[in-house]
């Protein structure tokens, strides 16, 4: 029995590097969660994602390489570039079949409309299905000759545990796992397969094929009632299929605004050598044609921001910019580990705003002497000579003489009187993982209420509606200071401070809704500089959603232990206990979080990370101790405070 | 440290195939004294490079030196009194003894200085003065200056995706320099590489080549190079002394890149898969 779980973080690289791009590699069953697409096949790909089912009866784990390339063949032998138009004009035989469906417009699937030709769109699709297989096989055995063993291994596992019906469509499979019955039915429909697996054939090929047998195959079934083609929200390949088109209409897009800013210049240009002319023909023709393709363009950039909301609702947020990974969860009212339970998917934060970057570089005029005073205590600074070494850039006056009165005492003196600078090393890796939950968004300090006793209804400024005059009132104040403010501040007076300390530093933030979304985002990670992209990284995060606090101390652990650094450390900052949509049974009780959490921090402890938590929340003293190693967790009342400590607790955990 | 090297016993041309025009703005660059820097990842032939151009340029000229190209391969602990010269102790007296780049300076050599970031900094404001129109070497322990040949050059190489930008070339050093680019060759020319180097045949060259393309793709997992052209030569010469392919690869690309078992793992089923 093959297992996904197993395997799952070498599938997702293997897949990058033959794809050259990130796939997250996720369980059917994550997939099902989306009840748009249902999809029976054993392997589905969306937009960023393969998906696999989690365990697949097979003698061993290749079987997963062998379904993984069946998926990227699809691409690489662009089945998802069908066109129909392109189809009708090429294949005369479709064309015979074809009658355009009603309520057809532009946006309708190529795929919808090609299983509408038939009379069983659902037959058709499986059909086609079992073409475009041979088809990919055909491929893949080529370019990629060493799968041929292990595909031979699955499929004849498919042959031995899939039974014979002797329908046409089983006929077929069971001819591409390597089943060759002599003289048996169907051979024209074998014949076909086999001519598909040859070099240079395309996705018109499997479709002309299609045609050919379509008739054929369907006498063979006795069908009760229309199957149709899955309803058009339905239908993954259609998706897919659609996405790409709208890279088509993209490129006809920047095709057409080039034209329209060269006819917008030719006529700016007609217009000044005809200043004064009255012959206005001319002009107005230009008009027409200038008016005609904009239009044009108008419409084609609705058509392609109407597609893209709809391909995003249907195959969900487009993650291909992140990367993905599985954690365990601890459950403690069982006592044992929920395997793979919950998915992180880590983002690079990009910040484009520099308006927000003003007050941070002011924090950290401010911050920074006091911060940077307290990190140069564990400094070792600068160079440091060693004396006698056998190659360094000075002679070592000592040794010298040492080596003089040797010889001429007549014993071999010792070599190694070179003196040398070295810099002493320092090798810390930090990161910081902030709590960017909805909480955050709130006040410093709740507002103070408005006190009533001394109000004047006469006073000069209350002449007006008072409680206009109240709210005028509130608009005056300074923007109230939230708690991811300072959060920030905290973060770039620390990161500038580390920086010029030399210690190599991370800053995440994290958040997420339920277990299957997690959300790490990358500020800054610990082998990049600080720069200005630090800053507006950390000026782009933002209050999220939940604090599901365990799968990102599990997956910031896995990154510090991957930095390979000597000392590593993990500083938690956090307004708040851990809580998520289904952290735990109930939603009102932390306790799942709090046991899961602690016991992300002790694996970290465990793997040598040495963690730290620090909360802004004043009732934190109560979870922290639970969740957190004695003397490892600090509680600020005064937030403000929160960048001073932040050092200070730094300097305490790596200035041993 | 340094390293002599001496082609013209071997009378054989080293063999590179040019990618770009990089033969002729090396010529060029040379014929004005330009100094040459060399950008590029690890193993995509830099040094290689500055071998065969020093052999075509150094049969052209009059000067008939033993050691016409002087590579240095730069490392944290490298000073500029190793690449200068130091005091020697031989018997009662302190010698001074010329460093791989004084002696370069002197004769009129190429000096090739790998990986120069990797150098401590106080070797980079060395070469300022060799690179300008000055073209001089200031030793200061023996309070010398060294007018170099007129037919010295320096050539350097670093590779700016390797380490972090804590370890990047400064502008004033890196804009005394004509710099070329290198990057690994495409699947075609890689492979006319591979055959060429290791006498494989040319469809088994192919397939490295192949390797080398998909295994590129992982850059940033675990390993901060993609597998080089230099170990898929590795691999093809394995193969080609009789060492079954997959075990070649397995010992020359998979072990090599990384140490991270998944990694390692990951890049071993592309191979798989590749591999006939």
């Amino acid at each position: 029995m093959a297992s996904l779980a197993l395997s799952e973080d070498t599938l997702a690289l293997f897949t990058e590097g033959i794809a050259g791009r990130y796939f997250h590699i996720k369980a059917t069953d994550e997939f099902s969660n989306n009840r748009n697409l249902a999809y029976d096949a054993a392997a589905a790909q969306g937009m960023d994602a393969l998906y696999l089912p989690e365990h697949v009866d097979a003698p061993d784990q290749s079987c997963y390489r062998v379904l993984i390339m069946e998926q990227l063949g699809l691409r690489e032998c662009d089945t998802f570039s069908f066109r129909m138009r392109k189809a009708l004009e090429t294949i005369p035989q479709l064309q015979a079949r074809y009658i355009e469906p009603k309520g057809a417009s532009v946006r309708t699937g190529d795929f919808f409309l090609l299983f509408g030709s038939f009379d069983q769109p659902s037959l058709a699709a499986e059909l086609f299905n079992l073409l475009e297989q041979a088809r990919v096989q055909g491929h893949l055995l080529r370019t990629y000759p060493g799968l041929h063993r292990h595909m031979t291994s699955y499929h004849q596992h498919l042959l031995e545990s899939v039974g014979i019906d002797g329908g046409p469509l089983n006929r077929g499979h069971r001819h591409l796992w390597g089943e060759r019955i002599p003289g048996v039915q169907w051979q024209d429909l074998t014949t076909s397969l086999d001519d598909l697996a040859h070099p240079g054939t395309t996705v018109y090929d499997s479709v002309a094929a299609l045609c050919n047998h379509y008739d054929e195959v369907s006498g063979a079934y006795v069908i009760s009632e229309q199957r149709p083609y899955a309803v058009q929200e339905e239908s993954l390949p259609d998706w897919l299929n659609r996405d790409q088109r709208i890279e088509e209409w993209e490129e006809a897009l920047d095709d057409l605004e080039q034209r329209a800013m060269a006819v917008e210049m030719l006529e700016a240009e007609d217009m000044q050598a005809q200043r004064g002319d009255t012959n206005d023909a001319a002009v107005r023709e230009a008009e027409v044609d200038i008016k005609s393709i904009v239009d044009e363009r108008d419409t084609l950039k609705r058509r392609i921001d109407m597609e893209r909301s709809s391909v995003q609702h249907a195959l969900g947020a487009d993650r291909s910019g992140a990367r993905s990974y599985r954690y365990d969860e601890w459950d403690y009212l069982q006592r044992r580990y929920l395997t793979h339970w919950c998915r992180v998917y880590e983002e690079t934060l990009i910040g484009e705003d520099s308006d927000e970057v003003a007050p941070l570089t002011e924090a950290i005029r401010h911050f920074q002497p006091i911060v940077q005073k307290q990190l140069e205590q564990i400094r070792p600074t600068g160079l440091q000579r060693v004396s006698r070494v056998a190659d360094g850039d000075e002679l070592d006056l000592n040794a010298i003489i040492e080596a003089r009165q040797d010889i001429r005492a007549g014993t071999s003196p010792s070599e190694r009187f070179y003196s040398r600078k070295e810099r002493m090393h320092r090798d810390v890796c930090a990161i910081f993982l902030v709590d960017l939950s909805a909480s955050t968004d709130d006040p410093i300090e709740p507002p103070e209420p408005f006190d009533w006793s001394e109000y004047d209804e006469n006073a000069d400024e209350n002449l007006r509606d008072p409680w206009f005059s109240g709210e005028a009132d509130e608009f005056d104040d300074e923007p109230k200071r939230k708690i991811i403010d300072v959060q920030r501040e905290a973060m770039v007076v620390m990161a500038s401070s580390l920086d010029a300390l030399g210690d190599a530093y991370g800053i995440y933030g994290f958040s997420g809704y339920g277990k299957d979304c997690v959300e790490v985002y990358v500020a800054k990670e610990p082998n990049e500089g600080f720069s200005h992209k630090t800053l507006l990284a950390i000026a782009a995060m933002q209050p999220k959603r939940s604090t599901r606090m365990g799968p990102a101390i599990r997956h910031a652990t896995h990154k510090l232990m991957q930095s390979g650094h000597a000392m590593k450390v993990l500083m938690v900052i956090s307004d708040g206990f851990p809580q998520d949509s289904d952290y735990g049974p109930e939603r009102g009780n932390h306790d799942y979080g709090v046991q899961d959490t602690s016991m992300a921090l002790k694996e970290a402890q465990q793997k040598g990370v040495e963690s730290f938590c620090v909360t802004v929340d004043r009732s934190g003293q109560d979870y922290l101790r639970q969740m957190c190693p004695d003397s490892r967790y600090l509680v600020i009342e005064e937030i403000a405070d929160l960048p001073d400590q932040l050092s200070k607790v730094y300097t305490a955990l790596t200035g041993r | 440290m340094s390293q002599a090297v001496n082609f013209f016993a071997a009378e054989t041309e080293p063999y590179y195939l040019p990618l770009q025009d990089e033969v002729e703005i090396f010529r060029a660059a040379y014929s004005a004294r330009l100094p040459v820097l060399l950008k590029g990842p690890t193993g995509c032939g830099k040094t290689r490079f500055v071998e065969h151009m020093t052999w075509r340029l150094y049969r052209e000229t009059a000067n008939q030196l033993d050691v016409p190209l002087v590579t240095v391969s730069c490392h944290e602990d490298l000073t500029a009194t190793d690449m200068v010269g130091r005091y020697l102790l031989k018997g009662d007296e302190t010698v001074w003894t010329d460093g791989p780049l004084t002696r370069a300076v002197r004769t009129g050599a190429i000096c090739y200085l790998d990986e120069i970031v990797e150098a401590r900094k106080d070797t980079t404001v060395l070469i300022h003065s060799l690179t300008d129109h000055r073209r001089i070497l200031p030793i200061d322990k023996t309070g010398e200056l060294v007018q170099a040949h007129p037919e010295f050059l320096l050539v350097i190489s670093y590779n700016p995706g390797y380490q972090s930008v804590l370890k990047d070339l400064k502008p004033s050093t890196r804009q005394r320099f004509v710099s070329l680019e290198f990057d690994y060759p495409g699947v075609e020319q890689e492979a006319a590489i591979i055959a060429h180097e290791c006498g494989v045949e040319m469809n088994v060259a192919e397939r490295l080549a192949v390797i080398g393309e998909r295994v590129r793709n992982l850059k940033q997992h675990g390993f901060e190079e993609g597998v080089s052209t230099r170990l898929l030569i590795y691999a093809g010469e394995l193969m080609s002394a009789g060492i079954a392919p997959r075990r070649a690869a397995e010992v020359a690309i998979v072990t090599a890149i990384s140490d991270d078992a998944t990694v390692q793992q990951a890049v071993a089923d592309i191979v798989d898969v590749i591999l006939p």
